[in-house]
């Protein structure tokens, strides 16, 4: 008689699942050597500054000395920076910016695709148009937009002032209230062209017998887009908000460039203020602390952008 | 190796006896040092052209001329605010020290004032920084307080201490050590437009002889013209911002800490005094009262002021003698209208002493760079070739090159330089050298601590800026500053 003990019998339901895990290894070995320099490299680059960055967010590292010198302090960064009114301004600037460019990048971009989606004439060279800035460098382009909002000498001011509008230049970058949604403005311009070809890339996929059977059927154009187009685009429209939402959470380039944060601190998003805190007063420490903290936000972001991913892919099989 | 234009300084009949008698017995890098206690126009004017000196005998004499070696140097270069002429001599110097030294291989790398801090401290955290650099006044103590720099002092390289500013040694010696040398130092002056002065009704020749005339000079012409009157700057992180409002804070008597008396201890956080409170609500009345100066001061630095004083459009400003060769540069490019219009302002260009204060005090930045040798282990490849850095040291900071290297906008580092025959060329060739050299005795350095650069270039521009916006009053501002500086010196 043979006797089974609940271990022997739990390891017994293991093993065909890890050998066929090893099998599949084994039977792709060649794939995953292709794949290995690339996960090498990325051990190096990106998981040591991970660990190390997470490592240095519990040590002080006063500026006076060298980074050597740390002591460890435990949580105290990560309490220093959430009681610290300047974090919740900042990261309310964070918010404002990373939902406001999103949105209104992503709504103007498909938009602009549904309209460009018809034929008509000049249609070609109006996409290559409406593709420039965003194929135009953010430096180049920050410096363009500085000199148009200028608060003295700016060509929107000229023009407002030129046609009796306004006596004198608004003022966009040079005061509190106005900087930000200035800026958000500027990443807008750019990142539209962004979410306009990935949503005409996915308007391809849209069935045209359906649309024609749909007009057949007397639905309306809004019937027809929002039963017909739309569910056709949810994934895409998910990938592309997903995508550019994690890109502004990781801007840096038109904030620090335009305005260095300010003035007083209006335009200071996470990554201008994590920069001006490790790289200008040499907090290293603290820096760490809010690069972690925002690590974890842009990875909750990954995780629903590889699910969408998924669920394409889960669909794309099934289908 | 010495040779004392003996002849020409007697056919001038400028220089005192005494003087060339000095100079006829000093040897070149023993030279009888510039006498401080004289400085006046007159007397810069007077020793200016009276010596020769050979840079590469000198060097040779630090560094073989065959030596075989590599070096890796940053320096602050020239930038987007610079003449083309100081451009050109940046170009010569790296020429010349190639030829040179011909075996030495040199990695150089320029890097504008705003942005060689940020680079270097990244690259020593990575043990990655060259072997020598060139810093801006402010980095010296950073640095080496920090244990990142070797001890390096002018007899290192063949000069004498007594060679250089007493005010610029202090701004590279921590705790009784010299770690560097200084290349250059400058004070800037008050420049001024003679035509919008008078068509606003003010005397055309003559500067606002205080801080409160500033003010009051800038309102009348913002009046009258529609035109800005004072060029405030006030962004972040940008070296511009304190370089132009400490001698206004220093005029009314505040400071950061006691930096402007004659003995400073920056034991006492002064931010937060009723006199730097005063220089402040200066800036403030400037800014939002009146309304008298650029709207976009709070992203501008100098570069932005030029173009708005050579179209005609900005009534005063502080910069460096420089900016008369800038204006040219400007012209040059310009077309059509724009060139008379931008002629005409070259010719209302006035220069001037900066003002005074209430109480007629008088005072500016005491700026300048230095140059440093680092210490192997914070260097790619673990290795200093010392020989290589102490030759471009020598050379850089020898009477030639650091008046060469200085000829538009700064001055000579090595006191030397003054009496070389390039002075008298500069003297005779730059419009307005007599004002910004009258101001070398009002200069303050900036406190010689470690944490001088963000108090200057995060905290200072931070309090303005919280000011000028209104996110803070002038009193909330200034309390704001001095407790960030207070915080900033307790190690927080």
């Amino acid at each position: 008689m043979t006797i089974v003990t609940g271990k022997a019998e739990a390891r017994r339901r293991l093993q065909p699942g890890w050998s066929g895990a090893l099998r599949k290894i084994w039977e792709h070995r060649a794939d995953y050597a292709y794949v290995l320099p690339a996960i090498v490299v990325m051990l190096i680059v990106i998981a040591y500054p991970i660990y190390y960055t997470v490592e240095l967010s519990f040590f002080k590292t006063p500026p006076g000395l060298q980074l050597r010198d740390k002591s460890f302090i435990g949580f105290d960064n990560y309490t220093a920076i959430l009681t610290s009114a300047v974090f919740w301004k900042v990261t309310w600037n964070t918010l404002i910016w990373t939902l406001g460019s999103t949105f209104i990048a992503f709504v103007l971009g498909f938009a602009t695709a549904l309209a460009l989606h018809r034929d008509f004439i000049g249609r070609g060279v109006l996409r290559a148009i409406l593709i420039i800035p965003w194929v135009i460098s953010a430096v180049a382009a920050s410096y363009i937009w500085k000199w148009i909002y200028h608060s003295d000498f700016g060509i929107i001011g000229a023009v407002l002032v030129g046609l009796g509008l306004a006596d004198r230049p608004p003022n966009f970058i040079d005061n509190v209230s106005t900087v930000l949604p200035s800026l958000i403005v500027v990443n807008i311009w750019r990142e539209f062209p962004f979410a306009m070809i990935m949503m005409m890339a996915g308007l391809q996929t849209v069935p045209d017998q359906l649309l024609r059977a749909a007009r057949v059927d007397g639905a309306s154009a809004w019937q027809r887009f929002w039963h017909v187009t739309f569910p056709h685009l949810r994934n895409v429209s998910v990938v592309t908000i997903l995508l550019l939402a994690v890109a502004n959470f990781n801007s840096f380039i038109i904030p620090w460039i335009m305005t260095g944060g300010g003035p007083s601190n209006a335009s200071h998003i996470w990554i201008t203020h994590i920069y001006e805190l490790a790289f200008g007063r040499q907090r290293w420490g603290v820096a760490s602390a809010y690069s972690v903290l925002l690590f974890l936000m842009l990875m909750t972001l990954g995780y629903f952008y590889v699910r969408a991913l998924s669920g394409n892919d889960r669909k794309e099989g099934s289908a | 190796m010495t040779r004392i234009t003996l002849g020409g300084a007697v056919l001038r009949g400028t220089v005192s006896t005494a003087l060339v008698a000095s100079l006829m017995s000093a040897p070149a890098l023993g030279a009888a040092p510039v006498d401080l206690s004289k400085w006046s126009p007159e007397y810069v004017r007077s020793i200016a052209g009276t010596q020769d000196f050979d840079t590469a005998a000198d060097c040779a004499k630090v560094t073989p001329l065959d030596y075989k070696g590599r070096l890796t140097f940053w320096y602050q270069g020239v930038f987007e605010g610079d003449p083309d002429l100081l451009r050109q001599y940046y170009k010569d110097f790296f020429e010349t020290f190639r030829k040179t030294y011909p075996n030495i291989q040199l990695e150089d790398q320029a890097l504008t004032y705003n942005d060689l801090l940020d680079k270097f401290r990244t690259a020593l955290l990575g043990n990655a920084a060259p072997m020598a650099v060139r810093l801006q006044i402010l980095g010296g103590t950073e640095f080496a307080s920090k244990g990142y720099l070797q001890p390096l002092k002018p007899e290192d390289v063949g000069y004498s201490t007594e060679d250089f500013w007493p005010g610029a040694m202090k701004a590279v010696t921590w705790d009784g050590v010299t770690y560097g040398i200084p290349t250059n130092n400058e004070t800037m002056a008050f420049i001024w437009n003679a035509d919008i002065f008078k068509r606003a009704g003010l005397d055309p020749d003559k500067a606002p002889a205080t801080w409160d005339d500033v003010i009051k000079y800038s309102k009348q012409i913002h009046d009258k013209l529609g035109i800005a009157g004072y060029g405030l700057v006030a962004r972040k992180n940008a070296g511009n911002t304190p370089y132009r409002f400490m001698p206004q804070l220093w005029a009314y008597g505040g400071g950061v800490f006691d930096e402007a008396t004659a003995n400073p201890t920056y034991e006492q956080v002064e931010l937060d005094s009723p006199q730097s409170k005063a220089a402040l609500q200066a800036s403030y009345d400037m800014y939002v009262r009146d309304k008298s100066v650029p709207v976009s001061a709070l992203t501008n630095q100098q570069a932005d002021n030029q173009p708005l004083f050579v179209a005609g459009q900005l009534g005063m400003m502080i910069s460096h003698p420089s900016d008369y060769n800038v204006m040219l540069d400007l012209q040059a490019k310009a077309t059509g209208a724009d060139k008379e219009k931008a002629q005409t302002v070259i010719d209302n260009m006035r220069y001037g002493l900066i003002p005074t204060g209430p109480d007629g005090k008088r005072a500016v930045v005491f700026g300048g760079s230095n140059i440093h040798i680092l210490k192997p282990e914070y260097v790619e490849g673990g290795k200093v070739d010392e020989p290589a850095a102490k030759a471009i040291i020598c050379m850089w900071t020898s009477p030639e090159w650091s008046l060469k290297m200085a000829y538009a906008g700064s001055n000579p580092g090595n006191l030397n330089g003054f009496k070389t025959k390039w002075m008298k060329e500069r003297l005779d060739s730059i419009k307005f050298l007599d004002v910004t050299t009258s101001m070398l005795p009002y200069g303050i350095p900036f406190p010689a601590l470690p944490q001088s650069p963000e108090i200057m270039n995060i905290i200072v521009p931070d309090m303005l800026q919280n000011a000028l916006t209104g996110a803070m009053t002038v009193d909330q501002a200034a309390d704001d500053a001095a407790q960030k500086v207070k915080d900033l010196m307790g190690g927080l």
